[in-house]
């Protein structure tokens, strides 16, 4: 979930003095989150597992002690946690191919949503490849025909969830660029390709002289360094489109982008008018900068991404969790766990390790996947599903499990499994 | 180390230590090790076991320097009596009251053997400074799981006696010794242990050339306080342990 802009967010927090903006966006918050309660009363039935999740995580939220020793012992392999996970997505998805953006202990499943079931596409690939599973592989041709379906006259990708008769989205486009341009490299069909193309030739089209996303299809309108996600989506297009237009659109955002990540690691320009800087939002930055910066070979951003990955490794290790929001250079946040920002870093952790050899980001992110997997509901509906918040209710997508923390955890679990693979085949080789 | 020291002519005046069996320590152990073996921590911590007239020692490298009057010491407390030198037992080494009674036993010099990260006021008090036994190369490899992180980073096991001020393993360096794996070192815990008794082993070494003047402390190169290392998962542990059953099948000559 790129942004707070869809019904899918509710986060219920102020953060600091408020402008008219702010206000705004906290009274519809107010309303959307009433109207989520409200769906308590019309399913009686949801009241068991809401009061067990809660229960649970607030005796393990009193119980669990964080030491330097947590997390560094295995208590559900990865090999087991992988395969609920990916199950979580595919008994959410629609028959017609689309992904719901949560299942809400309140109001159940959402509509489908345009952007996660983008970025989900490359995800199902690589499980296909590693389990093998051919029932996958229609799961992610489903949702690559039902995407296909929404792209709009322009190119663009709406925003919101489905039928929310969204406009055209910036960074949900740039999203839903990576399913396609993965499902395009998976089976070579011609319409992918073109509707890529589109999606890419509209993104560059819009874009600032500066470099960044602004006007009317970006989230309030200001530009936002998290849309690094977008000029990755470019540079993973150029490599199939060759159209240098794609190509010099990513490295124009990745340069102002890196223009706004301080020395110390923070990143400024995250601009979310009304919310906290959620972990999700950083660390999305992060990862967009270092996998362009990878694909486009800019050392600098590999290097600033590590600058910024090393100081939240720094944090986890010392404190034994990440904050679900900071504020200015990482000083203080807010003592809930955002955990798909964790599996984010996880991701962007492993991805280092491997890029840099420093074996301490492989080791951090060990031990994020094992609390990641600790967290899993191991049975019910929503087994192997990823919470929002941990506890529960936390400001990040209260009461609720995430499609999208979901596809960032595996591909966390899958990254893991293919570097301990490379990094024993090294030790057997010497 | 207390034992060390005593025996190569330094005398003590006093050592600091934590409770036997804290219940902070305990869960540290629990979550570290698993029910299991903390439960045999808390039992070895908590009675004693008498094997003839000698008492088992958790590193049985260390054996040889608790031996007094053919018996070996067990703990803290016996070690005390034998060199005669008083003990405070406290929950925290930067207590007022730990400090109080450091300033009071005005010492030289204090080595650190584990517990709290040091703060600055107690560091200050010994007029040479507190030294410290790391089970690595500085500054390659600072930080926690170090014997773990040389073999897995292919750094040359060794041990560090440095100066310790108040970052991770960051003070000026006094003495380095290469650490060779001997052929029956059987696992990282015997590594570990093998590498504590070198430590202790080189301390009264370092002190002495302090003191005489032949060891000037010197300043670590190229150092990232930043960058420190942390406690290895599991795996990384397994990797380790791979690691060094390889460069313990290469002949010694060769393991570096």
């Amino acid at each position: 979930m790129p942004t707070p802009d869809s019904a899918a967010a509710t986060p219920s927090v102020a953060a600091g003095p408020m402008s008219n903006s702010d206000q705004s966006a906290s009274s519809s918050r107010r309303h959307k989150l009433l109207s989520e309660a409200l769906g308590i009363v019309r399913k009686p039935q949801r009241a068991l597992p809401l009061l067990l999740a809660v229960t649970g995580d607030g005796l393990r939220s009193r119980t669990q002690s964080t030491n330097l020793y947590s997390y560094a012992t295995t208590s559900v392999s990865t090999e087991v946690a992988l395969p609920r996970v990916i199950d979580w997505i595919t008994r959410a998805q629609k028959p017609d191919g689309g992904i719901p953006a949560y299942y809400s202990l309140l109001t159940g499943y959402s509509k489908s949503y345009p952007e996660v079931t983008g970025y989900i596409v490359p995800t199902l690939y690589d499980f296909l490849h590693l389990a093998g599973d051919t029932g996958i592989k229609d799961r992610a041709e489903r949702a690559t025909r039902w995407l296909l379906s929404l792209q709009m006259s322009n190119g663009a990708f709406p925003a919101g969830l489905e039928n929310d008769g969204g406009e055209p989205s910036i960074f949900n486009t740039g999203q839903m660029l990576q399913g396609l341009v993965r499902a395009y490299r998976e089976t070579n069909q011609a319409d992918i390709l073109l509707a890529a193309n589109r999606a890419g030739n509209w993104l560059a089209e819009i874009q600032q002289p500066d470099g960044s996303w602004s006007g009317a299809g970006a989230y309030q309108g200001v530009p936002h360094t998290y849309y690094s996600m977008v000029a990755w989506s470019l540079a993973l297009l150029a490599e199939v489109s060759k159209t240098g237009a794609h190509a010099r659109a990513a490295e124009r955002n990745l340069a102002w982008v890196l223009a706004h990540m301080r020395p110390n690691g923070w990143i400024d320009g995250i601009n979310l008018q009304g919310y906290p800087t959620f972990l999700h939002f950083i660390a999305y930055v992060i990862q967009g900068v270092l996998e362009c910066g990878i694909l486009r070979g800019t050392r600098d951003a590999i290097r600033a991404a590590q600058q910024s990955a090393w100081k939240l490794l720094r944090k986890f290790e010392l404190q034994k969790q990440l904050l679900g929001a900071y504020s200015g250079s990482f000083d203080s946040g807010m003592t809930f766990s955002c955990l798909t920002g964790n599996a984010q870093m996880s991701c962007v952790w492993l991805r280092l390790s491997e890029v840099t050899g420093d074996l301490r980001f492989l080791n951090a992110a060990l031990k994020m996947n094992e609390m990641l997997k600790e967290l899993l509901p191991a049975h019910g509906r929503n087994a192997g599903g990823v919470a929002g918040s941990h506890p529960i209710w936390g400001s990040y997508q209260p009461m609720r499990y995430i499609s999208w923390g979901c596809k960032f955890l595996a591909d966390a679990l899958m990254l893991e499994l293919r570097l301990k693979r490379s990094f024993e085949a090294s030790t057997c080789a010497s | 180390m207390a034992a060390h020291l005593s025996q190569s002519g330094h005398s003590l005046v006093g050592a600091l230590t934590l409770p036997t069996l804290h219940r902070k320590t305990l869960l540290r152990k629990v979550a570290q090790w698993g029910p299991r073996e903390s439960a045999r921590y808390a039992w070895t911590k908590l009675a004693a076991r008498e094997n003839g007239d000698r008492r088992s020692v958790r590193n049985p490298y260390l054996e040889k320097f608790l031996l007094h009057n053919n018996k070996t010491l067990r703990n803290l407390h016996e070690v005390a009596s034998a060199y005669n030198f008083s003990m405070l037992v406290c929950r925290d080494q930067n207590s007022k009251e730990a400090i109080a009674q450091v300033e009071k036993w005005a010492p030289d010099a204090a080595v650190f053997t584990g517990g709290n990260i040091l703060r600055q006021a107690l560091l200050a008090i010994p007029r040479i400074g507190v030294l410290n036994a790391h089970l690595a190369l500085l500054p390659q490899i600072r930080g926690m799981s170090s014997p773990e992180w040389s073999l897995l980073c292919d750094v040359p096991l060794a041990i560090t006696i440095h100066l310790m001020d108040t970052g991770i393993d960051t003070g000026p360096v006094l003495l380095q010794r290469t650490f060779e794996i001997p052929a029956q070192c059987a696992s990282l815990t015997d590594l570990r242990n093998r590498m504590i008794a070198a430590g202790i082993e080189h301390t009264p070494e370092a002190l002495a050339g302090l003191e005489q003047g032949s060891i000037r402390p010197k300043a670590q190169s190229d150092l990232d306080c930043d960058h420190q290392y942390f406690v290895t998962h599991d795996w990384l542990k397994t990797q380790a342990s791979a690691r060094l059953s390889a460069k313990r099948a290469i002949p010694a000559g060769k393991a570096r």
